[in-house]
């Protein structure tokens, strides 16, 4: 996105909101209230670089989604190279938003993997704490920061694709606009900072300019695209936009993991003693 | 060239039987030297090449011996600033029940942790019934990952193993655990590829923690394995690690673990070494006869070339080119002949060190060294050379019309005999004294050496002497056969004597083998006897010496309240590296031992030595240690722990033979707290008087059926054990017995066909003034006894010297076991109808020779 697409983006919201809020004012004022507002855009364009506004436009977007807790019923479906599908189910539950949340996923079925639950504890300033509880032999296991970029228990995500992306983490630069299904998206370039521990290089994500909603994501190794993870079924539950259903794609394997929210709640009141290893052990 | 053409070809041609007589002794001494090489370097290859393969990518191992250290190690290790990726390990070799031919042996269990530890291993996963997979297709090959971990009886498998015992994903297979025989479900099968050919390619993994449960480990690992961060060197990381985790724990590449796996096989490769290189020599008096022969046979050849002309060099190098091309044929035929006995070699090397070491070997792979190969090629052809300088020296010696002299040159003369006795005495008196430097190993062995030559020097002068001394009793047996055999033998003692060299040193290698093997019988029984005295022993494998499955301490109070169990005492043994060697550390209740098994120490007092040993104020060293590593009473010892160095003072020095590289007995408290490790090897168990021991042990089985795998061991069956491993050890004198039996068969006919063929027409006279055929057959049927008996004799006498250099050597450099001198009389008489045997054998062919020849011809002879 070049500055004069940014400027016309700004121009076209703040037209649309100054028409919301006084379209009852007489045209005068309307006009110096638009000159006033295109003297302040362009000076803002000209101290703002493209990477502010893709800072900012991430920012709100993660600000979107701050919920005090998130609830869901996931099922987990992984389609093979040979098109076979896996099912799996799970209960998800986190406390808190981006930077600083915990959360517990557990297995519901099938029967041999029921009961097994990973718990992440993110954090701002660094990778996410996770362990992983089985049942079967009444163990719990750290993930090592080191093993993030194994596959998630068979699926095509990675550990490290379960962890909250925190606006801190990252560095961005706003690439351009680019429609994804025909919504209009931004086009936005992530590269991990140096003390974000991270198995890819670098990350494209696309934000929907309406919403502000994630809808997809590309990760590289180096220039080499390895995984993408589109976002669909995009619904607004409890005011925040939220694709309910997300598919990750290993474009080395071949294979793509799809997972769907059902029974999705936000802000439910979660006890911080649910989400320790005690807490997991105990279920 | 020419000569070697006109004159040596048509001779080999004219006597096949005999060349290949000839090459059969270097063929024997390079074949054992080969094969025995060969199959040690392949067991050594095979537990590299296991090492190696599991290891992967990893460029160091973290290890504590082998008594594995505290889960909280793992992350300590994690957070290290040069480590990359850190994972946990568990390596456990298990029991295969399954029926079927090729379903017998070990299977290698890897635990490892499978969400990490792709980082370091290709587990190359095969396709699975429902998944997509391909090469490096990560985890497709399990049918569900996420089940894989969750439950804990999952099981991958390489595809070698699944294909030997037709197994597929889906499939159950029994295996020996802490837990009893449990049904795991293979869930996964690995290609072929490196990984999967390590241990043999019966390879399975499983996740460390389900490990942990099934082998008893609590909360341990056996080793962790990592990579070190790029940017960083190995040796930067190994250093971090060091001042990290302390002197309790080794950081070393993965090759450190064979290194180990060597020195604690070093025992073993040693008496390997002597065994192979005996053979080589014994083979070279096989050689220096066969030459002699030749020179006997050919001396009027000899006289007629040099009275055309021929000069003394260009008969020496004849009779040299010979040898070298017969050392160059032999040496052909002892490769190929030690390649192929190799692998039975191997695998019995194998299953002894999986019975003596506990650790399981597939030494599926001969490892053909090259230069095991071009060594012996070359040893071959040498020893062949210098096996046939003596010979050729006498051949161009040969005076043209001394030659035509029938046996003069079989004559030892007086001049000859009184330098080598001179020689002989002289080499005698230095080897003694060089027993007196005792101090200087190099002495020593140059004692022995002395020792071997001077016997060598005497041969013949004692070989004479006995022939003179049973010329009556076979006068006395047989007087007209017995007189002729002992004649033969006084006349022409160089004829026989290397035949004899050659069984002396043989039967001497054998007597020195067996009498170590007996004295280390009684040794070992003695000890047995004080050290060894519970009623029952509960172990969780049917193997003595494999530590692979634990039991938790809390089964010590379960076996006390057995009815008719009195005492129980825990036993945690475990091998650790103590001053680079990897030594055994066995902790026991020190206090309740003294009361049960009290020992009386070589060095200390036994009252003071048990109460500071209890109280954990002091450490019990066995002989061997103290001897290996030139410890002694009151010497303070470091050792490195996981939870920091133990420096305690040695109260006292017992025999012991739990470790050939030596044992330290410590108090179990004191294991306990330094390691972290309360489980339990081996519960000993004292019975209450009158209780009956197989009631109780069938109680204890009973008590643990299905949920626990133990094997109740009376005391009898456990020293049964013991003795049936020790003579597994010294089965290598079973071969030295074969090759003894071989020695004697080659050399007998050897000479024999001399001795004919120098007596045709002594012979043929006889026969023709009404010497029977059965009279001829008997005079060489007695004349081939005796060569046997004067090799017995003879073997004996250096066998007895033999024994007492070898216990001096298993003393100070081998076991530093403190052995009692004792002739093995019974391998001694056993020996004596055996080469007996072999001589009449032996001289079947000759005899028949003889008899049947042409009368005509025996006496145009000369």
């Amino acid at each position: 996105m070049n500055s004069n697409d940014v400027l016309s983006w700004i121009h076209a919201r703040a037209t649309a909101r100054a028409r919301r809020a006084w379209g009852w004012a007489p045209t005068l004022l309307r006009e110096v209230s638009r000159a006033l507002l295109v003297s302040l855009l362009l000076v803002q364009t000209a101290i703002v670089g493209a990477a502010d506004n893709a800072r900012t436009i991430v920012e709100e977007a993660q600000h979107r989604t701050d919920a005090k807790s998130q609830r869901y019923e996931g099922l987990l479906q992984v389609f093979d190279a040979k098109g076979t599908v896996t099912d799996k189910r799970w209960t998800f539950e986190r406390l808190g938003s981006h930077g600083a949340s915990k959360a517990v996923l557990r297995f519901t079925a099938p029967a041999e993997v029921k009961g097994v639950a990973l718990l992440v504890v993110n954090h701002s300033d660094r990778a996410s704490d996770q362990w992983m509880w089985t049942p079967a032999i009444e163990r719990d296991r750290r993930i090592a920061l080191q093993d993030r970029s194994t596959r998630f228990f068979g699926t095509d995500f990675s550990f490290e694709d379960l962890e909250e992306r925190d606006v801190n983490q990252f560095d961005y630069v706003l690439e351009r606009e680019e429609p994804v299904d025909g919504a209009a998206c931004w086009r936005i370039q992530s590269t991990p900072k140096e003390t974000k521990s991270s198995q890819y290089t670098r990350s494209i994500i696309w934000i929907q300019k309406d919403t502000y909603a994630l809808v997809r994501i590309e990760n590289y190794v180096k220039d080499k695209i390895v995984r993408r993870l589109n976002y669909s079924d995009i619904q607004n539950v409890q005011g925040i936009w939220t694709g309910r259903q997300m598919e990750m794609a290993d474009l080395t394997r071949g294979s793509r993991t799809r997972l769907t929210l059902e029974k999705l709640q936000y802000n439910l009141p979660f006890k911080d003693d649910d989400f320790t290893l005690q807490a997991i052990r105990r279920q | 060239m020419t000569l070697l053409r006109l004159i040596s070809l048509p001779y080999f041609r004219k006597h096949v039987l005999r060349t290949m007589l000839t090459m059969a002794g270097i063929v024997l001494g390079v074949a054992v030297f080969v094969g025995m090489h060969t199959a040690n370097q392949s067991v050594l290859d095979a537990f590299s090449h296991t090492v190696d393969r599991i290891a992967g990518k990893t460029e160091l191992q973290v290890t504590a011996g082998e008594t594995g250290f505290s889960e909280d190690v793992l992350e300590r290790v994690q957070a290290a600033a040069t480590v990359r990726v850190a994972v946990p390990v568990i390596e456990a070799v298990v029991d295969i029940n399954l029926s079927g031919p090729s379903s017998q042996g070990n299977l290698l269990v890897l635990g490892v942790d499978m969400t990490g530890d792709r980082s370091l291993r290709d587990y190359n996963f095969d396709s699975a019934p429902g998944s997509a997979a391909s090469p490096g297709n990560d985890d497709a090959g399990i049918d569900d990952p996420l089940v894989f971990l969750a439950q804990p009886d999952s099981l991958m498998v390489s595809r070698d193993f699944a294909d030997k015992n037709h197994f597929a994903v889906g499939d159950k297979v029994s295996l020996g655990t802490a837990q009893g025989q449990r049904q795991f479900t293979i869930r996964g099968v690995m290609a072929s590829s490196g990984l999967t050919s390590a241990f043999g390619g019966n390879l399975a993994v499983m996740d460390v923690y389900a490990a942990q449960r099934m082998f008893g480990r609590g909360r341990s690992f056996d080793r962790i394995d990592l990579a070190v961060k790029p940017g960083r060197t190995i040796v930067e990381c190994e250093n971090e690690l060091r001042q990290l985790l302390g002197p309790g724990f080794q950081v070393d590449p993965p090759s450190g673990r064979g290194q180990q796996f060597e020195a604690m096989m070093s025992a073993y490769s040693m008496m390997v070494n002597i065994s192979s290189l005996f053979a080589l020599f014994i083979g070279m008096f096989i050689i220096y006869n066969s030459f002699a022969i030749a020179v006997t046979q050919r001396r009027s050849e000899i006289g007629i070339l040099r009275a055309l002309g021929a000069t003394r060099a260009q008969i020496r190098w004849l009779f040299l080119g010979e040898s070298a091309i017969t050392g160059l044929i032999g040496s052909l035929g002892g490769l190929a002949f030690g390649l192929l006995i190799a692998r039975g070699i191997a695998a019995s090397i194998g299953a002894l060190i999986t019975d003596v070491y506990g650790v399981a070997q597939h030494a599926d792979d001969i490892a053909t060294s090259p230069t095991v190969l071009l060594s012996a090629l070359a040893i071959g052809i040498v020893t062949s050379i210098v096996a046939a300088a003596i010979p050729a020296r006498t051949a161009a010696r040969v005076d043209p019309v001394q030659a035509l002299q029938k046996g003069k040159y079989q004559v030892l003369s007086a001049g000859e005999s009184r330098v080598r006795a001179v020689a002989a005495t002289l080499l005698g008196v230095a080897s003694v004294a060089c027993l007196g430097f005792g101090g200087s190993r190099i002495v020593f062995y140059a004692g022995y050496f002395l020792s071997i030559v001077a016997a060598l020097l005497l041969s013949p002068i004692l070989a004479l002497a006995l022939a003179k001394a049973i010329r009556p009793i076979l006068k006395w047996i047989r007087p007209v056969e017995g007189v002729l055999a002992a004649d033969s033998l006084i006349q022409a003692p160089r004829r026989t004597s290397a035949s004899v060299a050659a069984l002396m040193l043989s039967l001497a290698l054998v007597i020195g083998f067996a009498g170590m093997a007996r004295a280390s019988y009684d040794s070992i029984i003695d000890w047995m006897t004080t050290a060894l005295n519970p009623d029952l022993f509960v172990l969780p494998s049917q193997s003595i010496v494999t530590r692979t499955i634990r039991f938790p301490r809390e089964m010590g109070p379960e076996l006390a309240s057995v009815p008719g169990v009195e005492r129980v005492q825990m036993v945690r043994d475990a091998r650790i590296m103590f001053r680079q060697t990897p030594v055994m550390v066995v902790a026991v209740e020190i206090n309740s031992v003294a009361e049960t098994a009290r020992r009386t120490p070589v060095a200390g007092d036994p009252a003071d030595m048990y109460r500071r040993a209890a109280a954990g104020e002091g450490l019990i060293v066995s002989d061997n240690l103290a001897q290996l590593q030139h410890l002694a009473l009151g010497d303070t010892l470091e050792i490195p722990a996981p939870a920091g160095v133990i420096r305690l003072p040695i109260v006292g020095i017992v025999i012991d033979y739990s470790d050939q590289q030596g044992t330290i007995l410590m108090d179990r408290s004191l294991f306990t707290r330094y390691w972290n490790d309360d489980s339990v090897n081996v519960f000993r168990l004292y019975l209450k008087a009158g209780a009956p021991v197989p009631e109780v042990r069938q109680q204890i089985l009973d008590r643990y059926a299905g949920n626990r795998q133990v094997f109740v061991m009376t005391n009898g069956e456990l020293k049964g054990y013991i003795l049936k491993v020790t003579d597994q050890w010294f089965g290598l004198t079973s071969i030295q017995i074969a090759v003894a039996v071989l020695v004697a068969i080659l050399g007998i006919v050897n000479t024999l066909t001399v001795s004919i063929t120098d007596r045709r027409r002594e012979l043929g006279v006889l026969q023709a003034v009404g010497g029977l055929h059965g009279q001829i057959r008997r005079t060489i049927w007695i004349e081939a006894l005796s060569i046997g008996t004067l090799g017995l004799v003879l073997g004996f006498l250096l066998g007895a010297i033999n024994l007492y250099y070898i216990l001096q050597i298993v003393h100070h450099d081998i076991a530093g076991m403190r052995l009692d001198y004792e002739f093995p009389w019974s391998t001694a008489l056993a020996l004596v109808p055996t080469i007996l045997g072999a001589a009449i054998i032996a001289a079947i062919w000759p005899a028949e020779s003889a008899v049947r020849g042409s009368l005509v011809e025996a006496l145009e002879y000369e």
